[in-house]
């Protein structure tokens, strides 16, 4: 017993350090100041200038675009910048919020201050090539700038908004009646599927553990220790996701033989043991979903800060 | 015998638990190298790309400025040493130069009203507006990815390793000192 104790500690050692090295970033002071993230998220009209009817059009059309190709357009309305520039603003924003699709960066931001009468369309790094700077500023002059002079705020965006529409469409050449099947990330499946895998095959040892003769058992206690330590410093090294893995495996592991080391009726056991495993699937689902609402089908895009600023 | 084999066991395990942090430190630095190098190609990209919008840009003026050779000299002067430019603080050097020439031509296109309605003009002055707020936005991530490598090469205990593997600190990119505001062209 006193042993394992050892190996436990070992086992600790291990981790203490490369906790203490991982980095924690920082979150940038600029994201306190953003309109909450509503439910409808293609619109977030906090300045209070859009009529529910253009919000309702904007809404419908953007997200029937985003289940086309991922394009994700969004207009955002502030009352103030709070000091910062409309540039710093937008681009911060935009990376915050992940507009568009993870790989082909397609996202668009309108993003209108009305207290300092700045438009900006920040533009994803997708988008540029359709989308050069030059051109959105032109857009704005034609389409937008004419109604802002007059105070027009809902007829310029909802007039501007349809030009940027139809020229990713046009250029993209965007089949608007097509839906992209809805595909789940990639990798939140693959980590679902192994974090399962981890704790049922910790499960599985834990049971074989549990149910063979003492001197055995201690013989599978240790094998398993020393190869769970050298996974451990192979997947330190080398993948930050192998650690959570392997800790989960360990813990379910050493429930499962801390369980059937209590003889308790078999009944009870087996009721505690599997309540244990659908806990653990619901909360990695729960990650896995992180903070995309169901309005979504894509997200993940980046702007390197294209696009263009007019002042009116 | 059991002993023995504890003492073994424990003794592997701290030099393992040596190996991993060495080479973990290690792996992080040479990350983190990687990072400022792939941020410093990414402020590469965007001056050169400021540089190329240049040429395009003199042509547009010099058919409606007769007067302001001199300014338009010197936005190219800061566009070829931008361009020559090898180390960053050259870089740096010259686009702060070729900045201030650019906002000397803003100021005088205010009596050219002609030039300022033009089509080309207003296009190249966005993608020229764009590309200043890229560079703007890639030297930040660049001077984050330095902030974070040279911390790390300064801290202990990788500092040790960093001295043993030669790994120096890295300079940032700075703004020019007296850092001049850009005059808003309204159109």
């Amino acid at each position: 017993m006193k042993k394992y104790i050892g190996y436990l500690i070992i086992a600790l050692l291990l981790v203490v350090p490369s906790s203490v090295l991982a980095l924690n970033p920082i979150a940038d002071p600029l994201i306190s100041f953003f309109p909450p993230e509503t439910m409808k998220f293609y619109v977030n009209d906090t300045a209070n200038v859009l009529s529910t009817d253009t919000e309702d059009y904007i809404i419908n059309k953007s997200a029937d675009l985003s289940k086309v190709d991922g394009t994700e357009i969004v207009v955002v309305t502030v009352p103030n910048l709070n000091g910062y520039s409309i540039e710093e603003y937008a681009n911060t924003l935009f990376n915050y919020w992940e507009i568009g699709d993870s790989d082909k960066n397609n996202g668009l931001l309108l993003l209108l201050a009305i207290e300092e009468r700045e438009f900006r369309v920040e533009v994803g790094d997708g988008l540029g090539g359709i989308l050069p700077d030059g051109k959105t500023g032109r857009f704005q002059d034609e389409y937008i700038v004419p109604y802002f002079k007059n105070n027009e705020w809902d007829k310029g965006i909802k007039n501007g908004y349809d030009a940027f529409y139809s020229e990713i469409v046009k250029m993209n050449n965007l089949d608007l009646e097509y839906t992209n099947p809805i595909e789940q990330e990639n990798l939140d499946e693959l980590y679902s599927i192994l974090i399962i895998f981890a704790g049922a095959l910790g499960f599985v040892l834990g049971v074989i553990a549990g149910v063979s003769k003492k001197n055995i058992r201690s013989k599978i206690v240790k094998i398993y220790f020393i190869a769970w330590i050298l996974l451990f410093i192979v997947s330190t090294i080398f993948f930050s996701i192998g650690i959570t893995l392997l800790f989960f495996n360990l813990l379910v592991f050493g429930f499962i033989l801390f369980l059937m080391s209590l003889k308790n009726s078999s009944s009870r056991r087996y009721s505690s043991s599997s309540s244990r495993r659908s806990s653990s699937r619901s909360s990695s689902s729960r990650s896995s979903s992180s903070r995309s609402s169901s309005f979504r089908s894509s997200g993940g895009g980046r702007s390197s800060g294209g696009g263009s600023t007019r002042r009116f | 015998m059991k002993k023995g084999l504890i003492t073994v066991g424990v003794i592997a395990a701290i030099i393992l638990l040596g190996v991993m942090m060495v080479g973990g430190s290690y792996n992080s630095l040479v990350e983190l190298e990687q990072n400022v190098e792939k941020e410093y190609s990414n402020v590469s990209v965007m001056l050169e790309r400021r540089a190329d919008l240049i040429p395009n840009l003199v042509s547009t003026v010099k058919g409606y400025m007769e007067h302001e050779q001199e300014i338009i000299n010197s936005i190219t002067d800061a566009r070829d040493n931008l361009l020559n430019a090898k180390t960053l603080e050259e870089k740096g050097q010259a686009n702060n130069e070729l900045t201030s020439a650019l906002n000397a031509l803003m100021v005088v296109v205010e009596n050219y009203p002609d030039l300022k309605a033009n089509e080309n003009f207003i296009q190249l002055s966005d993608e020229l507006a764009g590309t200043e707020n890229r560079i703007a936005n890639v030297r930040r991530d660049y001077n984050d990815a330095v902030e974070a490598y040279n911390s790390k090469v300064k801290k202990f205990p990788t500092n040790i390793l960093a001295g043993m593997f030669g790994f120096e600190e890295k300079e940032y990119f700075e703004v020019a000192p007296e850092k001049t505001e850009v005059p808003e062209v309204e159109f």
